[in-house]
């Protein structure tokens, strides 16, 4: 299903203390980007809640539930968002494991450490729960951090279930519905047909040079190679753009953009954008009156 | 610098979101007026390019490795507008695709990152570039507007970040998003950018620029000095004449006090502030000339002879990094627009 893009590490190409080369450690990013996209696709052509959900009430039902978590300040509520995104994700069929390690790597482990300090005396003086001197962990400060914490983690994970259950081209019929011009549909669509081809073409680029090295390479030599492919690759980008426009006037382009296939919602449609809205509002609601600041 | 949902609240990242609206728009037309039909692949393409020049490892000291933006790039490539459409299109994608940014964020981050970022690289760029024919001095002044370009943009998502605690807090003052003051947050974004990611970034669009100068010249020329960077010029010019409106302002600002006014202030001045206080004496102390009496024309002349003098030393390094070179003038490539 998914191709070969996972690459082994070749001991030829390791550091005498085992690091992996420059252009595999690359590669292998590149390919897992790649990777990543496929995997998506994969999941988002799987039944489930979300991916049965028509792609426009499923965008402004998680919009609503991003602002939702902006507007929620007490900590528990904050926590019972986080949990539903889990459960979505749960009745969607994501894999839980992959959801919660990517929630946490591109979000919650940077918003930890950024929002680390702020848990110590330094910044938020108050009654130390944990005395370390300057950097004691006040009662306030643990309070902030958390909130900070939880509150990324839940954005992260109802943005998560857009990407991990949408397919791209429901995307697009999405934005177009509701009311994005047709011209930036298509660029977008475009876009990421050529980001896929550009980080083949890079990917390729880094296996070859890795098949060719013996040794990792000086910081020096690395950075030089690795500008000069970035200038073949601004070169390539021209150059391609010239070549689509031309196989697009080929084909009989004349200016305008074919709308794509409309979308039709059904009574469930309806029925999640409701029940969405209610479990917005009830959130709100249990914040502002349960848990006043 | 991909700013995720929750750190920023509604009242800042609505306003950037409405923002962006007519950013885009203007943004479009500029484009579709210079590059007519031919605007989506390009800048398709551009946006491609965009999204993989961040996934380019770049080896640093010590073994580490970052990653260029290349907003600056891409704006003396296809001009500032189209850049700024490219990057915002490349952010969105890895919003929605690869989950990198947040979706309510998504003003911020393009205001940082596509806006901010190309139209203060660019800008700087023609500026310290000149009208010279050559390439060096462009090539040179490509390092200094990417430079200057995500360092702006950095201090910009810290002015963000700082903002917060100002704008949501509880009664007893504690910030509801992104904790730190605005004295915490831009010296932190703006450190980091100025030792680590800025010259990352200057080295990367230089050497890029450099590369293309090499084997396809006709993609980094540039067209003649156009209106932008004639209002350019007018602005700095009416910003030079307001500056003895400073001298209304009362006090000194924070962590600039001087011997005196510590004594003043505290009963004392600390003996290493003392012993090393004096070691200096400034050409024109206090921006005020000691031969105009009025403190307002005083603060005026201060300000022309300051800018005149970091104009002056900023166009010699130029001419002296570039080695003085003289070709014939190049031609204006099609595909491009100021």
């Amino acid at each position: 299903m998914i191709p070969a893009l996972q690459h082994m590490g070749d001991p030829a190409t390791r550091s005498r203390r085992g690091h992996r080369s420059l252009a595999r450690r690359t590669a292998d990013a590149l390919g897992r980007a790649v990777a990543d996209v496929l995997e998506n696709d994969e999941l988002a052509s799987t039944p489930g809640l979300m991916q049965s959900l028509d792609p426009r009430v499923k965008l402004v039902s998680i919009l609503a539930f991003a602002v939702a978590t902006s507007l929620v300040h007490s900590l528990p509520v904050l926590l019972g968002l986080t949990l539903t995104t889990v459960a979505f994700a749960a009745a969607s069929k994501v894999p839980l494991a992959s959801f919660a390690a990517k929630v946490w790597s591109t979000a919650g482990f940077f918003g930890a450490l950024l929002a680390a300090p702020a848990a110590t005396a330094w910044i938020t003086p108050g009654p130390v729960l944990v005395p370390l001197g300057p950097l004691s962990v006040t009662a306030p400060g643990l309070l902030i951090a958390a909130r900070l914490v939880t509150r990324v983690a839940a954005g992260a994970g109802f943005g998560l279930l857009v990407v991990w259950t949408t397919r791209w081209t429901d995307l697009l019929r999405a934005l177009s519905a509701v009311g994005v011009p047709e011209l930036v549909v298509a660029t977008l669509a475009m876009t990421q047909k050529q980001i896929m081809s550009l980080l083949r073409t890079v990917e390729n680029m880094h296996l070859a040079r890795e098949s060719r090295m013996l040794s990792v390479g000086t910081v020096h030599e690395n950075r030089g190679w690795v500008v000069e492919r970035m200038a073949f690759v601004a070169r390539r980008s021209m150059k391609t753009a010239d070549d689509v426009y031309d196989a697009m006037l080929a084909r009989g382009f004349d200016g305008h953009m074919p709308s794509l296939a409309a979308l039709r919602t059904r009574a469930a449609d309806w029925g999640w954008l409701l029940t969405s809205a209610a479990v917005c509002a009830l959130a709100l609601g249990i914040d502002r009156m349960v848990f006043p600041l | 610098m991909h700013i995720p949902d929750g750190y920023l609240g509604p009242q800042t990242y609505a306003v950037l979101d409405a923002a962006l609206i007519p950013v885009w728009m203007i943004a479009g037309s500029k484009v579709k007026q210079a590059l007519k039909a031919k605007q989506v692949p390009l800048m398709a393409l551009a946006a491609a390019f965009s999204f993989v020049i961040m996934m380019f490892n770049v080896p640093v000291l010590g073994g580490s490795t970052g990653h260029a933006v290349g907003a600056t790039l891409i704006a003396i490539l296809l001009g500032p507008w189209a850049a700024c459409i490219s990057v915002s299109i490349a952010l969105v994608i890895q919003a929605l695709v690869f989950g990198d940014g947040g979706i309510t964020a998504i003003g911020a981050n393009v205001l940082n990152m596509a806006v901010i970022m190309p139209f203060v690289g660019y800008y700087v760029y023609r500026l310290a570039s000149g009208d010279a024919p050559g390439h060096g001095r462009r090539i040179v002044a490509s390092g200094i507007g990417a430079f200057l370009g995500i360092v702006t943009a950095a201090i910009a998502a810290g002015v963000e970040f700082g903002l917060q605690p100002l704008l949501a807090h509880t009664a007893t003052g504690q910030p509801l998003y992104a904790p730190y003051p605005l004295s915490v947050a831009v010296p932190a974004m703006a450190i980091e950018h100025l030792l680590f990611f800025g010259p990352l970034e200057a080295a990367v669009t230089m050497g890029i620029v450099a590369v293309l100068a090499k084997q396809d010249s006709a993609l980094v020329e540039m067209k003649p000095a156009s209106k932008p960077l004639r209002w350019l010029w007018a602005g700095f010019a009416a910003l030079v004449l307001l500056t003895p409106v400073g001298v209304l302002a009362p006090g000194t600002a924070w962590g600039e006090w001087g011997a005196d006014e510590l004594r003043r202030t505290l009963g004392f001045v600390p003996a290493g502030l003392e012993k090393v206080g004096g070691l200096w004496t400034a050409a024109v102390p206090d921006y005020a000339p000691a031969f105009i009496a009025n403190p307002f024309v005083g603060y005026l002349v201060a300000a022309v002879l300051g800018s005149a003098a970091v104009i002056g030393v900023t166009w010699a390094l130029g001419r002296l990094l570039s080695g003085k070179e003289r070709t014939a003038p190049p031609t204006p490539p099609s595909g491009r627009q100021p």
